[in-house]
């Protein structure tokens, strides 16, 4: 009898593995610490911006609907509360993309001011915020990548058979993943104005892709 | 502008993009940009810095990135390369894309304490550039270099370790696996011909021995060594019968089979430290 139950134990035990418990929680503490350093680099983006408001205004204090704009945008982005749940969340996990998204675009029109000040342009502080900006936004755009593929990785093992049995009978469920909001609207030309007036080029609904 | 809309919007096939040299030097030009000599007094720099600071720092020329943004081939190289210390994450990629005229700098965390992103931009700006533009490419490769070294004395990092080999993780689940099979299979088949407490040792032995070779250090080896050399002492209290009978194998397969890779270059050709990059550095243009 007791034979038996220590096969059955082993067996238990064995198979357990083999049907990637551990597995699930190492890619579920893989997905949640490549979530930590996207947010980190957000965090990163934000904290650049009032230097970099200031340094504009500096040079260019009619430009205050830009101010407002990119202000407002990284309040709303600020009052947003991230933690850990927003993963599984995937409305929440919207709502902040957005609320990213909008400030990238508040920044893009930001700095395509500068392009009409040439003083603000060759102002060695300018340049080093600007710069800055560029890096975090990169390391934004890497960020993201490797969280995407940590989810990746994750949803694959919670669909598979038979690791989707170990994911049904412990709760593991789907995450959402990353997607590219607007995909609509980026799949469309922009038209090119050559009106009277320069208008700002309109940004495109993710990171401004780096070093145009 | 538009071209970066255009990028969004019809992102090239994976087949498309430019491969990725291996990493076989510290000075990689697809285009016979540098002549050898230059090329080889480069060399020589970069390896007696590495000597000497640890910081692994390694120049590629390529014809192209396109139709890839320079940043992104930059990343997919240092992705595939591992230049620096692992955890140290030291490494440094100076990028050119001749015809493309752009530059990258890539910088591991570790160095981005003194060669920030805004140092680097000003490197390409003012030192690489403007020599670029003359066509002195071997100078402003050098120039860019030395700036980038000279930055880098006031970083602190980890002093250079001898060679030794690199080791990833150790899958241990993998060791468990050989760890049960040795007892219950080896063990009751070495009992049997050596009598209890040899067969006992015997197995202890050569699971111990296999954990060593496979893992390496000498705690974890004696630690197997010992739990396997009870477990098959006391197995004689269970009585499992003459054959081994249906045991299910098939719960282990995966669960062994994710171990890392093992490393472990010989000592004269360059190879990375395993470091890691975050996207950090600037990009430039001549």
């Amino acid at each position: 009898m007791r034979k038996w139950a220590l096969m059955l134990g082993l067996t238990a035990i064995l198979s357990l593995s083999g049907c990637g418990y551990n597995d699930f929680q190492t890619r579920d503490e893989a997905v949640k610490k490549s979530w930590a350093e996207v947010l980190n680099q957000y965090q990163r983006r934000s904290d650049l911006i009032p230097n970099l408001v200031a340094t504009v205004q500096g040079y260019a204090q009619q430009e205050k609907d830009v101010f407002l704009g990119v202000t407002e945008a990284r309040s709303r982005v600020g009052q947003m509360k991230i933690d850990d749940s927003v993963l599984n969340n995937p409305q929440a996990m919207q709502n902040f993309q957005k609320a990213q998204g909008d400030l990238s675009s508040a920044l893009s029109r930001l700095l395509v001011v500068a392009e009409n000040y040439p003083q603000l342009k060759s102002d060695a502080n300018f340049r080093e915020l600007q710069s800055q900006l560029e890096g975090t936004e990169n390391r934004i755009t890497v960020a993201r990548k490797r969280f995407t593929d940590t989810i990746e990785s994750y949803n694959v093992l919670t669909r598979q058979f038979p690791t989707n049995l170990t994911a049904m009978l412990f709760g593991y469920a789907v995450k959402p993943q990353f997607t590219v909001e607007n995909e609509k609207a980026i799949s469309v030309a922009p038209k090119v104005d050559f009106g009277a007036k320069p208008a700002p080029a309109p940004a495109p609904a993710p990171a401004p892709a780096p070093g145009k | 502008m538009l071209l970066a809309w255009a990028a969004f919007a019809a992102p090239a096939a994976e087949g498309d993009f430019q491969p990725i040299p291996p990493l076989k030097e510290r000075v990689t030009d697809l285009t016979g940009t540098l002549s050898a000599a230059d090329e080889a007094r480069l060399e020589a720099r970069l390896r007696e810095y590495e000597a000497q600071k640890g910081a692994q720092i390694a120049v590629l020329i390529v014809a192209t990135t396109l139709p890839e943004p320079a940043f992104d081939y930059s990343m997919r190289v240092v992705d595939a390369w591992k230049l620096g210390r692992k955890d140290v994450d030291d490494g440094v990629l100076f990028l050119i894309a001749k015809n493309d005229r752009k530059l990258e700098i890539r910088t591991g965390r570790g160095v981005q304490g003194t060669l920030t992103d805004a140092v680097s931009k000003r490197i390409i700006a003012e030192t690489v550039g403007p020599r670029f533009r003359a066509g002195d490419f071997a100078g402003g490769i050098e120039q860019g270099i030395e700036k980038i070294i000279s930055v880098l004395q006031g970083e602190a990092l980890p002093p250079p370790q001898k060679k030794r080999v690199a080791v990833s993780s150790v899958n241990y689940e993998g060791f468990l696996m050989l760890g049960v099979v040795a007892a219950l299979f080896v063990g009751p088949l070495l009992r049997s011909l050596l009598g209890r407490f040899l067969g006992a040792t015997a197995t202890a032995g050569v699971t111990g021995a296999a954990a060593w070779w496979l893992a390496g250090g000498l705690l974890f080896p004696i630690v197997v060594a010992i739990i396997i050399f009870l477990v098959v002492l006391l197995m004689g209290a269970v009585n499992l019968g003459g054959r081994g009978g249906n045991w299910p194998g098939g719960g282990w397969s995966s669960g062994g089979s994710s171990g890392g890779s093992w490393g472990g270059g010989s000592s004269d050709s360059f190879s990375g430290g395993g470091g890691g990059f975050d996207g950090g550095g600037a990009s430039g243009d001549w």
